[in-house]
């Protein structure tokens, strides 16, 4: 018991200690505020236009407004959730080649702390900035190009988005063990890992555009369905019923086993990778 | 007996992946795979103050590396404070601590104080505990005006204190030391070689492994030093005994004209080794040898002068720890 | 000016190692194209997306293809934004942050700006053939109808000059800008390009965009860029259906895009230097700032 005690104190003090810099990084360098929040917002009121554009003069038709306005909302509700995406790939995920390159991550490895503690910690350092992004763009969002939501089941929204949080951010633990070992190629995984995800997970548009098949196949990536059961929460109008992929309890459900499935494996590959890191001599190798 | 540090025909072995489609091969490309470390023994007690001489590519660093289970051996055991590092990592890992000369971690936007403070938390050190202990070690290493100063602004001496701070800060019962002193003015060098021999000689428990260049500073805190090239042990001894064990033979150094050539020197009899260094100042060559046999002098200085080449000087000298060095490497440590 | 060529051709060789050596070609290769094929694909799926908005009526065929087509040129021609934006300004901070070298390569005697246009070089080519790539997957898997007259081949290839040496200019500015901000590469990365994505009439037509947006795009070159290259290679039938706002004299809108290309470039240069001082000024040349 009291060696449990002792480790949980351990990865708690390393988990604030890493967050550190983080917190204090945003107050001393506050350029981030332009940089990821305003400039953000021209890449989603781009997507928007797009709908906008092609369907002006929809009033006489209530049904067809009603979907424009849903579809904007989608893009608005996707742009919100980038931040998190981008937040779990590059300020997460990839972190740690950032770290191995300043010299850091030798350290990191040969401290006593959990791999997990330190990746968390950086997800919670970081959460701040993330989390205003992610509010201006969705207040933004709705404010500017007026769009209409329904707020039917509060608890469930909520519900749905933190689990699908926790989810993604496990997803980004196990990434991040990728950069254990490799380098440059994890790093432009992670660049590949923007526009095909924007895609397959229905960034921009109901992922079942894409297909059923495709779009319970991206389901893998918990935005997918997240995304799915947050619209089907805030826009539950009978009008648009066909274009969602499962009921929003059932997407709940499979995003908590997406959670715990990715927690567990992300503790598991950063084990097994560092061990691999360190027979192959990765682990302080830079500019690889 | 425990030792604080053990390894048995410890060997790592770095292979060379080779590209799908090769590419053309440059000179100088090295080839084929590295032994960075060849059946390496050491054994290092308690308390003790070890050294660890090598040149450039000797298999210094991989050896901290495996210590510090930041590398996994190829083959053979290593042990830290009675772990073995490829089994049992974590136990090691609260006991250790490295630092590295010209280490350039931390954070830039970080006070100094607070890049410590943030480290000293990866040990799970209470806050409190860890920032007096940061205040008292800033004090000792003069570095408390700058605590509060961002470590990008900080010069690279400044940087490198921190990064001892940073070391000692975890109380570890093993320090790893590769090159601590580097970058460090001689003031500041004396007090860091003063202060980790206190902490290692007056408390119980704490063992350094240092590796150095400067010969000097080995001989002065090391209890004992293994010299090691090309991944080997070549030596361990004590600086007195090693000393004595090269006093055996004679060191003559010679200040001559560039030499054409100098591998003749390897076949006059009574040479053990010697070693070449250029000064491209004065425009000469600075040749140190290691006699077994004294009258091999003659030789020498008959090969110089069929050379067409002038002797400037001709001195014999005590043993040193460099001397010892070049009757095992045949070079000086760079 | 020879200083400039040797810059400019060692730049652009460690910027193509940089960009390339990371894995074997083939994969590289592929690595280079999935990125704007998914980005377009994308736009693709919001296409399809109007058809439930609003379903199609009969006669509509022919506007929603010229939409469609409007849109996906519009985008193959963003790829060389996005590429050529970021592979300019993140080389300071790709040296300064991440490889520490900017000091040495900043205090050596090669023309500075030069050498962040050359290391931008590899973007260029790669984004030149995501465009080609993905233009080819356009016309032939999703029906895109290109029509480019051999006599406009020349005005083309200057337009797409003339707009690759603006883009280049416009990085260099962000550049400038780099020299005294933190690490933010990704929030530069997706914001600037998020900002001529909005404005310039890349997937929409400008006139959709408020008055002063309208103005805002007006006053960018790439808005011009974007319109004369589509104006060349679509099908004239296109503008039945889609109407931009913009002047539809080809040589007068080239003659908009050189005059902005230097001023651009002119003003890439006064922003350089003014950064360049600042930095050194305030000892931020190679400063770190990641957290």
């Amino acid at each position: 018991m009291t060696a449990t005690v002792n480790r949980l104190s351990l990865n708690l003090r390393a988990m604030f200690g890493r967050s550190y810099p983080r917190v204090i990084g945003m107050q001393r360098e506050p350029s981030w505020l332009f940089f990821e929040t305003i400039l953000p917002l021209l890449g989603i009121a781009a997507y928007v236009f797009i709908y906008k554009g092609f369907f002006l003069g929809l009033d006489a038709d209530p049904a067809a407004n009603e979907r424009l306005n849903a579809m904007i909302g989608f893009v608005v509700i996707g742009g919100t959730m980038i931040a998190f995406w981008l937040n779990v790939l590059w300020s997460m995920a990839s972190q740690l080649y950032w770290e191995k390159e300043m010299g850091n991550l030798a350290l990191y490895m040969m401290a006593p702390m959990s791999r997990m503690a330190l990746l968390a910690g950086m997800a919670v350092g970081g959460m701040f900035m993330t989390g205003t992004r992610a509010i201006v763009t969705l207040v933004a969002g709705i404010y500017v190009f007026g769009v209409v939501l329904t707020v039917t089941s509060p608890l469930l929204i909520l519900a749905v988005f933190f689990v699908t949080l926790i989810a993604l951010y496990g997803m980004g633990m196990m990434l991040a063990s990728l950069y254990l070992l490799w380098g440059r190629e994890a790093w432009h995984l992670s660049a590949l890992m923007e526009e095909p995800i924007f895609l397959v997970s229905g960034f921009y548009f109901p992922a079942k555009a894409l297909g059923q098949s495709i779009a319970l196949g991206a389901s893998i990536i918990p935005a997918t369905l997240g995304l799915d059961a947050l619209r089907q929460l805030l826009f539950p109008s009978k009008a648009l019923s066909g274009i969602w992929i499962l009921p929003p309890d059932t997407e709940l459900a499979i995003l908590l086993v997406l959670a715990v499935l990715f927690l567990f494996l992300a503790r598991a590959s950063l084990a097994y990778l560092e061990v691999l890191a360190r027979r192959e001599g990765r682990l302080t190798s830079r500019h690889q | 007996m425990a030792y604080a540090i053990e390894t048995k025909d410890l060997s790592r072995l770095f292979r060379r992946k080779l590209p799908l489609f090769k590419r053309r091969k440059s000179e100088g490309e090295p080839v084929g795979d590295t032994q960075a470390l060849d059946k390496v023994d050491l054994q290092v007690n308690e308390g003790e103050l070890f050294g660890l001489l090598g040149p450039n590519g000797a298999g210094k660093t991989t050896l901290i590396k495996i210590l510090c289970t930041l590398l996994l051996p190829s083959s053979g055991y290593a042990a830290v404070a009675g772990h073995d590092v490829t089994k049992d990592p974590f136990p090691i890992r609260r006991q250790i601590n490295m630092v590295s000369g010209g280490e350039t971690s931390g954070y830039g936007l970080l006070t100094v104080r607070e890049n410590v403070w943030m480290f000293s938390q990866f040990y799970g050190i209470p806050s409190k505990t860890a920032k007096d202990k940061i205040d008292e070690l800033m004090k000792v290493f003069g570095l408390w005006d700058k605590r509060n100063e961002k470590v990008r602004g900080i010069s690279t001496g400044q940087r490198q204190k921190m990064n001892m701070i940073r070391g000692f800060v975890t109380d570890p019962s093993i320090l790893f030391l590769d090159e601590p002193t580097l970058g460090l003015d001689v003031n500041a060098a004396r007090v860091i070689r003063e202060y980790v021999h206190d902490w290692v000689k007056k408390q119980k428990g704490k063992t350094v492994l240092l590796t150095t260049h400067y010969m000097a500073e080995a001989d002065l805190m090391c209890d004992r030093i293994a010299i090691i090239n090309k991944g080997q042990v070549l030596a361990c001894d004590t600086p007195e005994n090693l000393k004595k064990k090269a006093g055996q033979d004679s060191t003559f150094r010679l200040e001559v004209d560039p030499l054409k050539q100098t591998e003749p020197f390897s076949a006059i009899a009574g040479v053990r080794n010697f070693s070449v260094n250029s000064d491209i100042v004065k425009n000469t060559m600075k040749l140190t040898f290691i006699l077994s046999d004294e009258s091999a002098v003659s030789d020498i200085m008959s090969s110089v002068m069929a050379q067409g080449a002038k002797i400037h000087s001709l001195q014999k000298t005590e043993p040193t720890l460099e001397d010892v060095f070049v009757a095992m490497c045949g070079r000086t440590l760079e | 000016m020879s200083s400039h060529l040797r810059t400019f051709r060692l730049a652009a060789w460690l910027g193509w190692e940089m960009e390339s050596n990371w894995t074997e070609p083939w994969l590289f290769a592929i690595y280079s194209v999935i990125k704007p094929v998914a980005g377009a694909f994308i736009l693709v799926v919001m296409y399809l997306s109007f058809t439930f908005i609003q379903p199609p009526t009969a006669g509509m065929e022919a506007a929603n293809q010229a939409r469609f087509n409007f849109i996906y040129v519009g985008n193959i021609f963003f790829i060389f934004v996005a590429a050529t934006l970021f592979g300019t300004f993140q080389v300071i901070q790709a040296d300064r942050e991440w490889y520490q070298t900017i000091r040495y390569v900043y205090m050596s005697p090669i023309p500075f700006y030069t050498y962040i246009v050359g290391r931008a070089a590899s973007k260029v080519a790669v984004a030149t053939f995501a465009a080609v790539i993905t233009l080819l997957f356009g016309i032939f898997f999703l029906g895109v109808r290109v029509s480019l007259d051999l006599a406009e081949v020349p005005i083309f290839l200057a337009a797409l000059f003339l707009g690759l040496l603006c883009l280049v200019a416009i990085g260099v500015c962000l550049a400038a800008l780099s020299f005294i901000t933190a690490k933010h590469v990704h929030g530069l990365a997706e914001g600037i390009p998020g900002m001529f994505y909005l404005f310039c009439g890349v997937l929409f037509p400008l006139s959709v965009l408020p008055g002063w947006g309208q103005g805002v795009g007006k006053i960018i070159p790439l808005t011009y860029w974007f319109d004369l290259e589509r104006r060349l290679i679509l099908p004239p039938d296109t503008w039945n259906y889609v109407s931009t706002s913009l002047p539809t004299d080809n040589l007068y809108t080239l003659a908009l895009l050189l005059v902005s290309t230097l001023a651009f470039y002119f003003l890439s240069i006064l922003l350089f230097r003014l950064g360049e001082h600042l930095a050194r000024k305030a000892g931020k040349i190679d400063m770190t700032t990641a957290y």
